[in-house]
Protein backbone atom coordinates (compact mmCIF):
# COMPACT_ATOMS: atom_id res chain seq x y z
CA UNK A 1 0.00 0.00 0.00
CA UNK A 2 2.43 2.66 -1.07
CA UNK A 3 0.02 5.02 -2.75
CA UNK A 4 -3.35 3.51 -3.47
CA UNK A 5 -5.03 6.81 -4.18
CA UNK A 6 -5.36 8.15 -7.66
CA UNK A 7 -3.60 11.46 -7.97
CA UNK A 8 -3.08 13.45 -11.09
CA UNK A 9 0.37 14.03 -12.49
CA UNK A 10 -0.36 17.76 -12.47
CA UNK A 11 0.57 17.89 -8.80
CA UNK A 12 4.07 18.67 -7.78
CA UNK A 13 5.51 16.30 -5.20
CA UNK A 14 4.72 16.88 -1.55
CA UNK A 15 7.59 18.72 0.20
CA UNK A 16 10.58 16.53 0.98
CA UNK A 17 10.63 17.59 4.62
CA UNK A 18 9.29 15.27 7.26
CA UNK A 19 5.53 15.75 7.60
CA UNK A 20 4.09 17.37 10.71
CA UNK A 21 1.21 14.91 10.84
CA UNK A 22 1.36 11.40 9.48
CA UNK A 23 -1.85 9.42 9.41
CA UNK A 24 -1.70 5.71 8.64
CA UNK A 25 -4.58 3.26 8.48
CA UNK A 26 -6.71 5.38 10.73
CA UNK A 27 -10.13 3.87 11.38
CA UNK A 28 -12.92 4.95 13.70
CA UNK A 29 -15.67 2.65 14.88
CA UNK A 30 -18.80 3.70 16.75
CA UNK A 31 -20.10 0.83 18.89
CA UNK A 32 -18.51 -1.65 16.51
CA UNK A 33 -19.84 -0.04 13.34
CA UNK A 34 -17.20 1.50 11.08
CA UNK A 35 -17.49 5.25 10.54
CA UNK A 36 -14.19 5.81 8.85
CA UNK A 37 -11.65 3.41 7.35
CA UNK A 38 -8.17 3.33 5.89
CA UNK A 39 -7.41 7.03 6.29
CA UNK A 40 -3.88 7.70 5.19
CA UNK A 41 -2.29 11.05 4.51
CA UNK A 42 0.54 13.39 5.42
CA UNK A 43 0.25 17.02 6.40
CA UNK A 44 3.32 19.14 5.87
CA UNK A 45 4.46 22.25 7.66
CA UNK A 46 3.08 25.51 6.40
CA UNK A 47 0.37 23.76 4.45
CA UNK A 48 -3.37 24.19 4.50
CA UNK A 49 -4.64 20.65 4.21
CA UNK A 50 -8.28 20.63 3.17
CA UNK A 51 -10.79 17.87 3.78
CA UNK A 52 -13.96 17.95 1.71
CA UNK A 53 -16.77 15.51 1.15
CA UNK A 54 -20.49 15.00 1.55
CA UNK A 55 -22.12 15.46 4.95
CA UNK A 56 -22.03 12.43 7.16
CA UNK A 57 -18.97 10.96 5.46
CA UNK A 58 -16.89 11.37 8.61
CA UNK A 59 -14.90 14.54 7.96
CA UNK A 60 -15.43 15.92 11.45
CA UNK A 61 -14.74 12.54 13.02
CA UNK A 62 -11.50 12.31 11.07
CA UNK A 63 -10.53 15.77 12.28
CA UNK A 64 -11.35 14.97 15.91
CA UNK A 65 -9.29 11.81 15.72
CA UNK A 66 -6.24 13.98 15.04
CA UNK A 67 -6.27 15.60 18.49
CA UNK A 68 -8.01 12.72 20.23
CA UNK A 69 -11.18 14.64 20.91
CA UNK A 70 -12.75 11.36 19.83
CA UNK A 71 -11.81 10.13 23.32
CA UNK A 72 -14.56 12.33 24.73
CA UNK A 73 -17.31 10.73 22.69
CA UNK A 74 -18.55 7.54 24.34
CA UNK A 75 -18.58 4.47 22.12
CA UNK A 76 -15.96 5.66 19.63
CA UNK A 77 -12.91 3.49 19.08
CA UNK A 78 -9.97 4.72 17.06
CA UNK A 79 -7.38 2.38 15.56
CA UNK A 80 -4.37 3.05 13.39
CA UNK A 81 -1.45 5.36 13.74
CA UNK A 82 -1.29 9.13 13.88
CA UNK A 83 2.09 10.76 14.42
CA UNK A 84 2.73 14.35 15.32
CA UNK A 85 6.31 15.13 14.33
CA UNK A 86 7.09 11.45 14.52
CA UNK A 87 5.54 10.82 17.93
CA UNK A 88 2.61 8.41 17.89
CA UNK A 89 -0.32 10.18 19.56
CA UNK A 90 -2.24 6.99 20.25
CA UNK A 91 0.69 5.32 21.98
CA UNK A 92 -0.17 4.03 25.46
CA UNK A 93 0.78 6.65 28.01
CA UNK A 94 0.78 9.53 25.52
CA UNK A 95 -0.09 12.80 27.25
CA UNK A 96 -3.43 13.67 25.62
CA UNK A 97 -3.73 17.10 27.24
CA UNK A 98 -0.27 18.13 26.09
CA UNK A 99 -1.13 16.82 22.64
CA UNK A 100 -4.27 18.96 22.47
CA UNK A 101 -2.28 22.01 23.46
CA UNK A 102 -0.05 21.34 20.43
CA UNK A 103 -2.99 20.70 18.10
CA UNK A 104 -5.55 23.45 18.52
CA UNK A 105 -9.07 23.33 17.18
CA UNK A 106 -11.66 25.72 15.85
CA UNK A 107 -15.25 24.48 15.82
CA UNK A 108 -18.14 25.00 13.45
CA UNK A 109 -20.01 27.12 15.96
CA UNK A 110 -17.87 29.54 17.91
CA UNK A 111 -17.71 28.35 21.52
CA UNK A 112 -17.05 31.34 23.76
CA UNK A 113 -17.19 30.96 27.50
CA UNK A 114 -19.47 33.24 29.49
CA UNK A 115 -16.62 35.49 30.57
CA UNK A 116 -14.90 38.63 29.32
CA UNK A 117 -13.11 38.90 25.99
CA UNK A 118 -9.70 38.94 27.69
CA UNK A 119 -10.52 35.96 29.90
CA UNK A 120 -11.62 34.03 26.85
CA UNK A 121 -8.30 34.68 25.13
CA UNK A 122 -6.42 33.49 28.20
CA UNK A 123 -8.72 30.57 28.85
CA UNK A 124 -6.34 27.89 27.68
CA UNK A 125 -3.00 29.65 28.03
CA UNK A 126 -3.29 30.51 31.71
CA UNK A 127 -3.84 26.88 32.56
CA UNK A 128 -0.82 25.73 30.65
CA UNK A 129 1.77 28.11 32.00
CA UNK A 130 2.09 30.69 34.74
CA UNK A 131 1.59 34.19 33.39
CA UNK A 132 2.41 37.46 35.08
CA UNK A 133 0.00 40.34 34.78
CA UNK A 134 2.05 42.04 32.07
CA UNK A 135 2.50 38.78 30.19
CA UNK A 136 -1.26 38.36 30.22
CA UNK A 137 -1.74 41.81 28.73
CA UNK A 138 0.82 41.12 26.05
CA UNK A 139 -0.62 37.73 25.24
CA UNK A 140 -4.17 39.08 24.97
CA UNK A 141 -3.03 41.79 22.61
CA UNK A 142 -0.78 39.64 20.46
CA UNK A 143 -3.32 36.82 20.14
CA UNK A 144 -6.12 39.23 19.27
CA UNK A 145 -3.89 41.00 16.76
CA UNK A 146 -2.97 37.70 15.19
CA UNK A 147 -6.66 36.86 14.91
CA UNK A 148 -7.39 40.29 13.38
CA UNK A 149 -9.75 41.20 16.17
CA UNK A 150 -7.69 43.63 18.25
CA UNK A 151 -8.89 46.82 16.59
CA UNK A 152 -12.52 45.85 17.08
CA UNK A 153 -12.33 44.85 20.75
CA UNK A 154 -9.41 46.81 22.22
CA UNK A 155 -11.84 49.04 24.14
CA UNK A 156 -14.04 46.21 25.39
CA UNK A 157 -11.60 43.62 26.64
CA UNK A 158 -13.52 43.40 29.89
CA UNK A 159 -16.93 43.19 28.23
CA UNK A 160 -18.66 39.84 28.03
CA UNK A 161 -17.56 37.85 25.03
CA UNK A 162 -21.19 37.00 24.38
CA UNK A 163 -21.79 40.58 23.25
CA UNK A 164 -19.57 40.07 20.21
CA UNK A 165 -21.04 39.18 16.83
CA UNK A 166 -20.79 35.55 15.73
CA UNK A 167 -17.99 36.40 13.30
CA UNK A 168 -16.08 38.19 16.05
CA UNK A 169 -16.70 35.28 18.39
CA UNK A 170 -15.18 32.88 15.91
CA UNK A 171 -12.07 35.07 15.63
CA UNK A 172 -12.01 35.25 19.42
CA UNK A 173 -11.97 31.45 19.49
CA UNK A 174 -9.10 31.54 17.03
CA UNK A 175 -7.25 34.03 19.25
CA UNK A 176 -7.81 31.73 22.22
CA UNK A 177 -6.35 28.83 20.27
CA UNK A 178 -3.43 30.93 19.06
CA UNK A 179 -2.65 32.05 22.61
CA UNK A 180 -1.81 28.44 23.42
CA UNK A 181 0.70 28.53 20.52
CA UNK A 182 -0.25 25.28 18.83
CA UNK A 183 1.77 23.79 15.99
CA UNK A 184 -1.28 22.55 14.14
CA UNK A 185 -4.74 24.09 14.01
CA UNK A 186 -7.69 21.92 13.11
CA UNK A 187 -10.68 23.78 11.73
CA UNK A 188 -14.08 22.13 11.46
CA UNK A 189 -16.10 24.13 8.92
CA UNK A 190 -15.09 27.31 10.74
CA UNK A 191 -17.08 29.63 8.48
CA UNK A 192 -20.31 27.71 7.98
CA UNK A 193 -22.08 29.72 10.69
CA UNK A 194 -20.70 33.06 9.50
CA UNK A 195 -21.78 35.81 7.13
CA UNK A 196 -19.72 36.43 3.95
CA UNK A 197 -17.70 39.27 5.45
CA UNK A 198 -16.63 37.27 8.50
CA UNK A 199 -15.97 34.30 6.24
CA UNK A 200 -13.62 36.40 4.20
CA UNK A 201 -11.87 37.57 7.36
CA UNK A 202 -11.32 33.99 8.50
CA UNK A 203 -10.07 32.94 5.07
CA UNK A 204 -7.57 35.77 4.99
CA UNK A 205 -6.45 34.72 8.45
CA UNK A 206 -5.97 31.13 7.33
CA UNK A 207 -3.73 32.26 4.49
CA UNK A 208 -1.71 34.42 6.89
CA UNK A 209 -1.52 31.84 9.66
CA UNK A 210 -0.22 29.09 7.43
CA UNK A 211 3.19 30.72 7.37
CA UNK A 212 3.65 29.77 10.99
CA UNK A 213 1.10 27.05 11.62
CA UNK A 214 0.00 23.93 9.88
CA UNK A 215 -3.72 23.94 9.23
CA UNK A 216 -6.15 21.12 8.60
CA UNK A 217 -9.42 22.54 7.34
CA UNK A 218 -12.68 20.68 6.95
CA UNK A 219 -14.98 22.58 4.64
CA UNK A 220 -18.14 21.95 2.69
CA UNK A 221 -17.52 25.00 0.60
CA UNK A 222 -15.71 24.08 -2.61
CA UNK A 223 -14.96 27.70 -3.47
CA UNK A 224 -13.36 28.12 -0.08
CA UNK A 225 -11.30 24.99 -0.59
CA UNK A 226 -10.10 26.43 -3.88
CA UNK A 227 -9.21 29.75 -2.30
CA UNK A 228 -7.27 28.59 0.73
CA UNK A 229 -6.15 24.96 0.60
CA UNK A 230 -2.94 23.61 -0.82
CA UNK A 231 -3.70 19.93 -0.61
CA UNK A 232 -7.12 18.32 -0.61
CA UNK A 233 -8.44 15.02 0.59
CA UNK A 234 -11.95 14.04 -0.35
CA UNK A 235 -13.79 11.81 2.11
CA UNK A 236 -16.67 9.85 0.62
CA UNK A 237 -18.74 6.92 1.76
CA UNK A 238 -17.64 3.62 0.33
CA UNK A 239 -19.16 0.34 1.54
CA UNK A 240 -20.97 2.10 4.35
CA UNK A 241 -17.97 3.83 5.87
CA UNK A 242 -16.12 7.04 5.15
CA UNK A 243 -12.90 6.71 3.25
CA UNK A 244 -10.41 9.11 1.70
CA UNK A 245 -11.10 8.36 -1.93
CA UNK A 246 -8.85 10.97 -3.44
CA UNK A 247 -6.02 13.03 -2.11
CA UNK A 248 -3.98 15.41 -4.22
CA UNK A 249 -3.11 19.04 -4.64
CA UNK A 250 -6.11 21.32 -4.62
CA UNK A 251 -6.14 22.16 -8.35
CA UNK A 252 -5.94 18.54 -9.30
CA UNK A 253 -8.80 17.34 -7.10
CA UNK A 254 -11.09 20.18 -8.06
CA UNK A 255 -10.02 20.55 -11.70
CA UNK A 256 -9.45 16.99 -12.70
CA UNK A 257 -11.00 14.57 -10.23
CA UNK A 258 -10.26 10.92 -10.89
CA UNK A 259 -12.68 9.19 -8.64
CA UNK A 260 -16.36 8.60 -9.44
CA UNK A 261 -17.55 9.65 -5.97
CA UNK A 262 -15.58 12.88 -6.10
CA UNK A 263 -16.89 13.77 -9.54
CA UNK A 264 -20.40 13.17 -8.31
CA UNK A 265 -19.86 15.17 -5.10
CA UNK A 266 -18.33 18.11 -6.98
CA UNK A 267 -21.13 18.16 -9.54
CA UNK A 268 -23.71 18.39 -6.74
CA UNK A 269 -21.79 21.09 -4.91
CA UNK A 270 -21.12 23.30 -7.91
CA UNK B 1 -66.07 9.11 19.42
CA UNK B 2 -62.30 9.39 19.26
CA UNK B 3 -62.50 13.14 19.53
CA UNK B 4 -64.67 12.77 22.54
CA UNK B 5 -62.14 10.45 24.16
CA UNK B 6 -59.40 12.93 23.32
CA UNK B 7 -61.28 15.73 25.00
CA UNK B 8 -62.15 13.57 27.96
CA UNK B 9 -58.48 12.74 28.45
CA UNK B 10 -57.55 16.39 28.20
CA UNK B 11 -60.25 17.33 30.67
CA UNK B 12 -59.11 14.66 33.13
CA UNK B 13 -55.50 15.81 32.91
CA UNK B 14 -56.56 19.41 33.32
CA UNK B 15 -58.68 18.48 36.33
CA UNK B 16 -55.74 16.79 38.06
CA UNK B 17 -53.65 19.90 37.49
CA UNK B 18 -56.39 22.04 38.97
CA UNK B 19 -56.67 19.66 41.90
CA UNK B 20 -52.97 19.98 42.67
CA UNK B 21 -53.14 23.75 42.50
CA UNK B 22 -56.25 23.81 44.64
CA UNK B 23 -54.57 21.60 47.24
CA UNK B 24 -51.57 23.89 47.49
CA UNK B 25 -53.67 27.03 47.58
CA UNK B 26 -56.00 25.44 50.13
CA UNK B 27 -53.18 24.49 52.48
CA UNK B 28 -51.59 27.90 52.21
CA UNK B 29 -54.93 29.61 52.70
CA UNK B 30 -55.96 27.62 55.78
CA UNK B 31 -52.59 28.01 57.46
CA UNK B 32 -52.38 31.71 56.61
CA UNK B 33 -55.87 32.32 57.94
CA UNK B 34 -55.30 30.47 61.18
CA UNK B 35 -51.73 31.62 61.66
CA UNK B 36 -52.13 35.32 60.85
CA UNK B 37 -53.57 36.33 64.26
CA UNK B 38 -50.47 35.01 66.04
CA UNK B 39 -48.16 36.86 63.71
CA UNK B 40 -46.36 39.87 65.09
CA UNK B 41 -42.86 41.17 65.36
CA UNK B 42 -42.54 39.93 68.92
CA UNK B 43 -43.68 36.46 67.84
CA UNK B 44 -40.60 36.25 65.64
CA UNK B 45 -38.18 37.86 68.08
CA UNK B 46 -39.22 36.55 71.49
CA UNK B 47 -38.34 33.32 73.22
CA UNK B 48 -40.84 30.62 73.96
CA UNK B 49 -42.66 31.20 77.27
CA UNK B 50 -45.17 29.20 79.33
CA UNK B 51 -44.79 25.99 77.35
CA UNK B 52 -45.64 27.65 74.07
CA UNK B 53 -48.77 29.47 75.17
CA UNK B 54 -46.89 32.75 75.39
CA UNK B 55 -43.89 34.31 73.76
CA UNK B 56 -42.51 33.63 70.33
CA UNK B 57 -40.47 31.27 68.28
CA UNK B 58 -37.16 33.12 67.90
CA UNK B 59 -34.90 30.27 68.96
CA UNK B 60 -36.99 27.76 67.04
CA UNK B 61 -36.35 29.75 63.90
CA UNK B 62 -32.66 30.08 64.79
CA UNK B 63 -32.45 26.34 65.44
CA UNK B 64 -34.09 25.43 62.15
CA UNK B 65 -31.77 27.78 60.26
CA UNK B 66 -28.77 26.22 62.04
CA UNK B 67 -29.98 22.72 61.16
CA UNK B 68 -30.64 23.38 57.49
CA UNK B 69 -27.44 25.37 57.04
CA UNK B 70 -25.43 22.55 58.60
CA UNK B 71 -27.27 20.10 56.36
CA UNK B 72 -26.29 22.14 53.33
CA UNK B 73 -22.65 22.48 54.35
CA UNK B 74 -22.46 18.74 54.95
CA UNK B 75 -24.29 17.80 51.79
CA UNK B 76 -22.84 20.17 49.17
CA UNK B 77 -19.30 18.76 48.84
CA UNK B 78 -20.61 15.20 48.71
CA UNK B 79 -23.25 16.17 46.14
CA UNK B 80 -20.66 17.88 43.93
CA UNK B 81 -18.42 14.84 44.20
CA UNK B 82 -21.22 12.43 43.31
CA UNK B 83 -22.44 14.56 40.42
CA UNK B 84 -18.93 14.81 38.97
CA UNK B 85 -18.49 11.10 39.44
CA UNK B 86 -21.71 10.42 37.57
CA UNK B 87 -21.13 12.90 34.74
CA UNK B 88 -17.36 12.94 34.26
CA UNK B 89 -15.61 9.96 35.72
CA UNK B 90 -17.97 7.01 35.42
CA UNK B 91 -17.84 5.96 31.79
CA UNK B 92 -19.81 2.72 32.00
CA UNK B 93 -23.55 2.98 31.72
CA UNK B 94 -24.03 0.18 34.25
CA UNK B 95 -22.16 1.95 37.03
CA UNK B 96 -23.94 5.16 36.22
CA UNK B 97 -27.29 3.42 36.57
CA UNK B 98 -26.20 1.82 39.84
CA UNK B 99 -25.36 5.26 41.19
CA UNK B 100 -28.81 6.46 40.13
CA UNK B 101 -30.48 3.53 41.88
CA UNK B 102 -28.44 4.30 45.00
CA UNK B 103 -29.57 7.92 44.97
CA UNK B 104 -33.23 7.08 44.45
CA UNK B 105 -33.11 4.46 47.19
CA UNK B 106 -31.54 6.93 49.57
CA UNK B 107 -34.23 9.41 48.60
CA UNK B 108 -36.90 6.83 49.37
CA UNK B 109 -35.64 5.90 52.84
CA UNK B 110 -38.23 6.85 55.45
CA UNK B 111 -37.11 9.80 57.51
CA UNK B 112 -37.74 7.95 60.76
CA UNK B 113 -35.09 5.44 59.67
CA UNK B 114 -32.59 8.28 59.43
CA UNK B 115 -33.71 9.34 62.89
CA UNK B 116 -33.10 5.91 64.39
CA UNK B 117 -29.79 5.60 62.56
CA UNK B 118 -28.70 8.96 63.91
CA UNK B 119 -29.82 8.04 67.40
CA UNK B 120 -27.73 4.88 67.36
CA UNK B 121 -24.64 6.39 65.71
CA UNK B 122 -24.42 9.98 66.92
CA UNK B 123 -26.38 10.07 70.16
CA UNK B 124 -25.29 6.72 71.57
CA UNK B 125 -22.22 5.45 69.82
CA UNK B 126 -20.38 8.75 69.42
CA UNK B 127 -21.89 9.93 72.66
CA UNK B 128 -22.93 13.35 71.38
CA UNK B 129 -26.30 13.22 73.10
CA UNK B 130 -28.78 15.50 71.41
CA UNK B 131 -26.77 17.81 69.21
CA UNK B 132 -27.46 20.23 66.39
CA UNK B 133 -24.57 18.64 64.49
CA UNK B 134 -26.08 15.18 64.36
CA UNK B 135 -29.35 16.68 63.18
CA UNK B 136 -27.56 18.68 60.52
CA UNK B 137 -25.63 15.64 59.30
CA UNK B 138 -28.79 13.53 59.16
CA UNK B 139 -30.71 16.19 57.28
CA UNK B 140 -27.70 16.54 54.96
CA UNK B 141 -27.88 12.81 54.23
CA UNK B 142 -31.59 13.12 53.56
CA UNK B 143 -31.30 15.96 51.07
CA UNK B 144 -28.20 14.54 49.38
CA UNK B 145 -30.23 12.89 46.56
CA UNK B 146 -32.21 16.08 45.86
CA UNK B 147 -29.12 18.25 45.59
CA UNK B 148 -27.14 15.65 43.64
CA UNK B 149 -29.88 14.97 41.11
CA UNK B 150 -30.46 18.70 40.54
CA UNK B 151 -26.74 19.13 39.93
CA UNK B 152 -26.55 16.12 37.61
CA UNK B 153 -29.51 17.42 35.59
CA UNK B 154 -27.81 20.78 35.27
CA UNK B 155 -24.56 19.15 34.19
CA UNK B 156 -26.44 17.09 31.59
CA UNK B 157 -27.88 20.33 30.21
CA UNK B 158 -24.40 21.85 29.85
CA UNK B 159 -23.71 21.70 26.10
CA UNK B 160 -20.86 19.32 25.36
CA UNK B 161 -19.25 21.90 23.09
CA UNK B 162 -17.95 23.76 26.14
CA UNK B 163 -16.16 20.71 27.44
CA UNK B 164 -14.86 19.90 23.95
CA UNK B 165 -13.59 23.44 23.44
CA UNK B 166 -11.80 23.42 26.77
CA UNK B 167 -10.33 19.98 26.10
CA UNK B 168 -9.18 21.12 22.66
CA UNK B 169 -7.14 23.85 24.37
CA UNK B 170 -5.23 21.22 26.29
CA UNK B 171 -6.91 21.65 29.67
CA UNK B 172 -6.67 18.73 32.04
CA UNK B 173 -9.79 17.01 33.34
CA UNK B 174 -9.49 18.77 36.70
CA UNK B 175 -9.02 22.14 35.02
CA UNK B 176 -12.11 21.54 32.88
CA UNK B 177 -14.07 20.72 36.01
CA UNK B 178 -12.90 23.85 37.83
CA UNK B 179 -13.13 26.33 35.01
CA UNK B 180 -15.97 25.01 32.86
CA UNK B 181 -18.23 22.49 34.54
CA UNK B 182 -18.53 23.90 38.06
CA UNK B 183 -18.90 27.60 37.16
CA UNK B 184 -21.51 26.82 34.55
CA UNK B 185 -23.55 24.57 36.80
CA UNK B 186 -23.63 26.89 39.80
CA UNK B 187 -27.30 27.59 39.19
CA UNK B 188 -28.06 23.88 39.47
CA UNK B 189 -26.21 23.67 42.75
CA UNK B 190 -28.07 26.69 44.06
CA UNK B 191 -31.44 25.35 42.95
CA UNK B 192 -30.81 21.92 44.38
CA UNK B 193 -29.53 23.37 47.63
CA UNK B 194 -32.55 25.57 48.11
CA UNK B 195 -34.96 22.74 47.36
CA UNK B 196 -33.01 20.49 49.70
CA UNK B 197 -33.04 23.11 52.44
CA UNK B 198 -36.77 23.59 51.94
CA UNK B 199 -37.26 19.88 52.45
CA UNK B 200 -34.90 19.70 55.42
CA UNK B 201 -36.63 22.60 57.12
CA UNK B 202 -39.84 20.64 57.50
CA UNK B 203 -38.46 17.28 58.59
CA UNK B 204 -39.26 16.22 62.12
CA UNK B 205 -38.49 12.53 62.38
CA UNK B 206 -34.72 12.68 61.80
CA UNK B 207 -34.17 15.38 64.40
CA UNK B 208 -36.62 14.54 67.14
CA UNK B 209 -34.38 11.98 68.89
CA UNK B 210 -31.09 13.42 67.78
CA UNK B 211 -30.98 17.17 67.70
CA UNK B 212 -33.95 19.07 68.96
CA UNK B 213 -35.82 19.62 72.18
CA UNK B 214 -39.01 21.49 72.92
CA UNK B 215 -37.81 24.18 75.26
CA UNK B 216 -34.82 25.37 77.18
CA UNK B 217 -32.24 25.66 74.46
CA UNK B 218 -30.85 28.80 72.89
CA UNK B 219 -27.92 28.87 70.50
CA UNK B 220 -25.56 25.87 70.71
CA UNK B 221 -22.18 26.28 72.41
CA UNK B 222 -20.49 23.08 71.35
CA UNK B 223 -21.22 19.75 69.81
CA UNK B 224 -21.90 17.39 72.72
CA UNK B 225 -25.23 17.78 74.52
CA UNK B 226 -26.10 20.92 72.63
CA UNK B 227 -29.56 20.60 71.16
CA UNK B 228 -31.44 23.37 69.43
CA UNK B 229 -35.11 24.25 69.25
CA UNK B 230 -36.72 23.83 65.85
CA UNK B 231 -39.94 24.77 64.10
CA UNK B 232 -41.21 21.36 63.02
CA UNK B 233 -40.64 19.78 66.45
CA UNK B 234 -42.28 22.79 68.08
CA UNK B 235 -45.33 22.32 65.87
CA UNK B 236 -45.33 18.59 66.59
CA UNK B 237 -45.35 19.06 70.37
CA UNK B 238 -47.86 21.92 70.37
CA UNK B 239 -50.17 19.96 68.08
CA UNK B 240 -50.33 17.19 70.68
CA UNK B 241 -51.28 19.71 73.30
CA UNK B 242 -53.45 22.22 71.46
CA UNK B 243 -56.59 22.08 73.58
CA UNK B 244 -55.53 25.38 75.07
CA UNK B 245 -56.70 28.02 72.53
CA UNK B 246 -53.66 30.21 73.29
CA UNK B 247 -51.37 27.33 72.33
CA UNK B 248 -53.48 26.70 69.22
CA UNK B 249 -52.92 30.21 67.90
CA UNK B 250 -49.17 29.93 68.47
CA UNK B 251 -49.17 26.55 66.77
CA UNK B 252 -50.76 27.93 63.60
CA UNK B 253 -48.39 30.87 63.75
CA UNK B 254 -45.38 28.57 63.88
CA UNK B 255 -46.79 26.53 61.00
CA UNK B 256 -47.23 29.68 58.96
CA UNK B 257 -43.64 30.73 59.60
CA UNK B 258 -42.37 27.30 58.58
CA UNK B 259 -44.53 27.33 55.47
CA UNK B 260 -43.30 30.80 54.58
CA UNK B 261 -39.70 29.67 55.04
CA UNK B 262 -40.19 26.65 52.79
CA UNK B 263 -42.07 28.61 50.13
CA UNK B 264 -39.40 31.29 50.25
CA UNK B 265 -36.62 28.75 49.68
CA UNK B 266 -38.52 27.04 46.85
CA UNK B 267 -39.44 30.43 45.42
CA UNK B 268 -35.83 31.60 45.25
CA UNK B 269 -34.99 28.35 43.50
CA UNK B 270 -37.70 28.83 40.87
CA UNK B 271 -35.91 31.17 38.40
CA UNK B 272 -32.91 28.84 38.44
CA UNK B 273 -35.08 25.86 37.57
CA UNK B 274 -36.84 27.68 34.75
CA UNK B 275 -33.52 28.83 33.35
CA UNK B 276 -32.17 25.31 33.47
CA UNK B 277 -35.02 24.04 31.33
CA UNK B 278 -34.60 26.82 28.83
CA UNK B 279 -30.96 25.97 28.33
CA UNK B 280 -31.73 22.30 28.06
CA UNK B 281 -34.05 23.07 25.18
CA UNK B 282 -31.40 24.81 23.13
Amino acid sequence: MSDPLPSSSKCGPQPATKPVLEVRDLAVHANGKPLLCHARFDVHAGQVFGIIGPSGAGKSTLLRALNRLTDLIPGLRVTGDVRLRGEPIYAPGADVDALRARIGMLFQQPVVFPASVAENVLFGARHLRRLSRSEKHELVESALREAALWDEVRDRLCASALTLSVGQQQRLCLARTLAVQPEVILMDEPTSALDPKSTQAIEELILRLKERHTIVLVTHNIAQARRVTDWLACVCIRDGAGEIVESACCDSVLGNPQCREVIEYLSHSA
Amino acid sequence: MRRLLDRLLFATCGATALLVCALLIGVVFVIAQRGAPAMSWTFLTEQIRQVGAQGGIFFNLVGTVILITTALVVCTPVAIGLALLERVYVRSERWRRSLGVFLYTLNGLPSIVFGIFGFIVFVKWLGWGKSWLSGGILLGMMILPTVTVALIERMKALPSRYVQAAAALGLKQSQIIWSVILPQTRSGLLTGSLLGMARAAGETAPIMFTATIFAGATQPHGVKESPVLSLPYHIFILAQDSFDPAVGAKLWGAALVLLALVLLLSGIALPGRLKMHEEANV
